[in-house]
């Protein structure tokens, strides 16, 4: 304890020297956890378990919302499918179907089946009633809201389609976050795609092993309609229709990697700058009866306590930025909302105390090397 | 009475390139408690390697140092430090006081290596301030205190822990005539009213004479107007 408190008076008094270092680390653990929260957002939204019971029913060959239209009749024939629980026919209408940073989708669907489909949407401004009453209302996902700074009576419009705020809705699925949900009939004819054609149906199914089969019969049953579909678990149906949007996450974990060495060059050269330029008082210390293990422990607090405020200011400063700014990727109108967790603030810290700690050893090894007598006479 | 300091045949040796030097060459050496023995001699003359290889910090290549009974020569680097942690107080000639730190917090260094409260702590660092007249400047910096006042700082951390072996090197090397009296009275001070063992190594005739012994080291060995002698 008294080594970390002397550790903390050499960082805290020499200010400017700490600041700088401290600020450097900032930089790159901000990076760092921008990228980890990147990483984060795309693991929930891609990575399948047990408690995945949804079916996305697409358009066999179509890669974007506008080219996938399916007749809404299908809904009564997949309804009929053993181990079907629900179907919801979807609408979608995006204003930017490539990737994009400020997607906006609206999602038309039959207001009376939303909830009893989705029964994880809470309406945490305006109400489900106004909603169901106006035929261009609008259930707003908060993220989107914040995003676009909405709240429950304002209109607005995207893809020429002009809606009116009946409530903000905040949801277990990431995906409900970040949509705009209207009613089925006035999006098939606000997108003038008609009445009677869907871009997609949505399935809930009893369990998750039931998944592949029900998917496998879904298309058996459409295959040589008009319309085939091509039926997928909703996140695999993620996975592969976003391939850009993840190929381009995939690339930044080389910046998050570059960051990690940014911070650990940055503290290494740090502490073996303020180790070299403490060669005397190191000595004076030893010859105080401070041990080379003393000494090198308090080389290696500094190395953590810079590593951990730098963490700290970094970390956190990119949750925060990342919870305010509501920053959402779109591809093929699916989207990502880049969500701060908990999990990434708690990792961010340990590996930034994790590289303070690696880069001081060597500086520490280096402050207690040298002989004695040597340093002394430095 | 046994001497507190009792050197026999220290000679020490390191290379340079392809020259051996000896600093010191068999030399032997007794102080007893209380003393207040000075070592003079011209540069290279081995007498900072003597003071070194009494403090701990550096050990002989053959010889034996005993230091109230212990023989210091054959410690390993770290019983060296813990020894000195307990045995001796080091002052230098340019103090080296931790520049970040104040005066009670550089003389408290030496207690943070004990299992001292923090007030037992605080009462010792005050008694030592005081002793040397610096009680009212216990939350300076080393840079708002002059040569003088730093070297005072700098006795207090050296006999903080009660050591009864105080080794100074050149301790009024840089100070002026005044601050340099003031310093040589109270490492007097030291030897005659609380028993310490001094020894100090000086260029300077006049610091020489405050002590109660000198002797004059050249080419690393003792000699007497000019002729070699044992120190005993």
């Amino acid at each position: 304890m008294k080594l970390i408190v002397l550790a903390l008076k050499n960082l805290t008094r020499h200010r400017v020297r700490s600041l700088l270092t401290i600020l450097g680390v900032a930089a790159g653990m901000f990076l760092y956890a921008s990228v980890q929260t990147m990483q984060h957002s795309l693991a929930v939204a891609t990575e399948t378990s047990a408690a995945d019971t949804t079916l996305v029913v697409y358009r066999e060959n179509r890669f974007c919302p506008s080219t996938s239209r399916l007749p809404e009749h299908y809904q009564a024939t997949i309804e009929r499918i053993p181990g079907v629980r629900e179907v919801i026919p979807i609408q979608i209408a995006v204003n930017n179907c490539g990737a994009s940073l400020d997607v906006i989708t609206f999602r038309g669907v039959p207001p009376e089946t939303l909830l009893d489909y989705n029964p994880g949407i809470k309406i945490i401004e305006g109400s489900f009633e106004d909603f169901a009453g106006q035929t261009d209302g609008a259930l707003v996902g908060q993220h989107l809201a914040n995003r676009r700074g909405l709240s429950a009576g304002d209109k607005f419009e995207a893809v020429g389609v002009n809606v009116t705020v009946a409530g903000i809705i905040s949801s277990d699925s990431p995906q409900d976050e970040n949509v705009a949900y209207v009613h089925l009939p006035f999006l098939q004819q606000a997108s003038r795609v008609g009445l009677g054609v869907v871009t997609q149906f949505n399935v809930k199914v009893e369990s998750s092993d039931l998944l592949e089969s029900v998917a496998g019969k879904i298309d058996e049953i459409f295959e040589s309609d008009q319309q085939p579909t091509n039926t997928r678990p909703e996140k695999a149906f993620f996975a592969e229709t976003a391939k850009q949007m993840i190929e381009l996450i995939g690339f930044t974990r080389w910046l998050g990697l570059g960051a990690v060495f940014a911070v650990l060059g940055l503290v290494a050269n740090a502490v073996l700058l303020i180790v070299r330029g403490r060669v005397k008082e190191t000595a004076i210390l030893q010859t105080l009866g401070f041990s080379r293990f003393s000494i090198g422990l308090m080389v290696v607090f500094e190395g953590i306590l810079l590593g951990l405020a730098g963490g700290l200011i970094g970390v956190l400063g990119s949750s925060a930025f990342f919870y305010f700014k509501s920053f959402t990727l779109g591809n093929e109108g699916l989207t990502l909302a880049l969500s701060p967790s908990l999990a990434v603030t708690l990792s961010g810290l340990v590996v930034a105390v994790a590289l303070g700690l690696l880069a001081s050893l060597y500086p520490a090894w280096k402050a207690t090397s040298r002989p004695l007598v040597q340093s002394l006479n430095a | 009475m046994k001497p507190l300091i009792s050197i026999r045949a220290v000679t020490k040796k390191f290379t340079k390139g392809s020259t051996t030097i000896k600093p010191l060459e068999d030399l032997s050496l007794e102080v007893p408690r209380g003393e207040f023995l000075s070592l003079m001699g011209p540069s290279g003359s081995g007498k900072t390697t003597l003071l070194n290889l009494i403090a701990g910090i550096d050990t002989p290549t053959s010889g034996e140092i005993f230091i109230d009974g212990r023989d210091i020569s054959k410690l390993s680097r770290a019983e060296l430090t813990k020894w000195r942690s307990h045995h001796v107080g080091y002052i230098f000639q340019l103090y080296h006081l931790v520049p970040i730190l104040s005066a009670y917090e550089n003389v408290e260094l030496p207690l943070l290596l004990g299992k001292l409260s923090k007030s037992e702590r605080k009462e010792k660092v005050l008694a030592a301030l005081d002793l040397v007249g610096l009680g009212d400047r216990a939350d300076h910096r080393p840079s708002e205190l002059s040569g003088g006042q730093e070297q005072r700082v700098a006795i207090a951390r050296a006999i903080v822990h009660d050591p009864e072996l105080l080794v100074a090197d050149e301790p009024t090397g840089d100070l002026d005539r005044n601050s340099a009296d003031a310093i040589l009275g109270l490492l007097n001070r030291l030897s005659k009213e609380h028993g310490k063992t001094i020894v100090m190594v000086t260029h300077d005739p006049k610091a020489s004479a405050a002590a109660h012994r000198a002797l004059q080291l050249e080419k690393g060995r003792f000699v007497e107007e000019g002729n070699l002698i044992n120190a005993h």
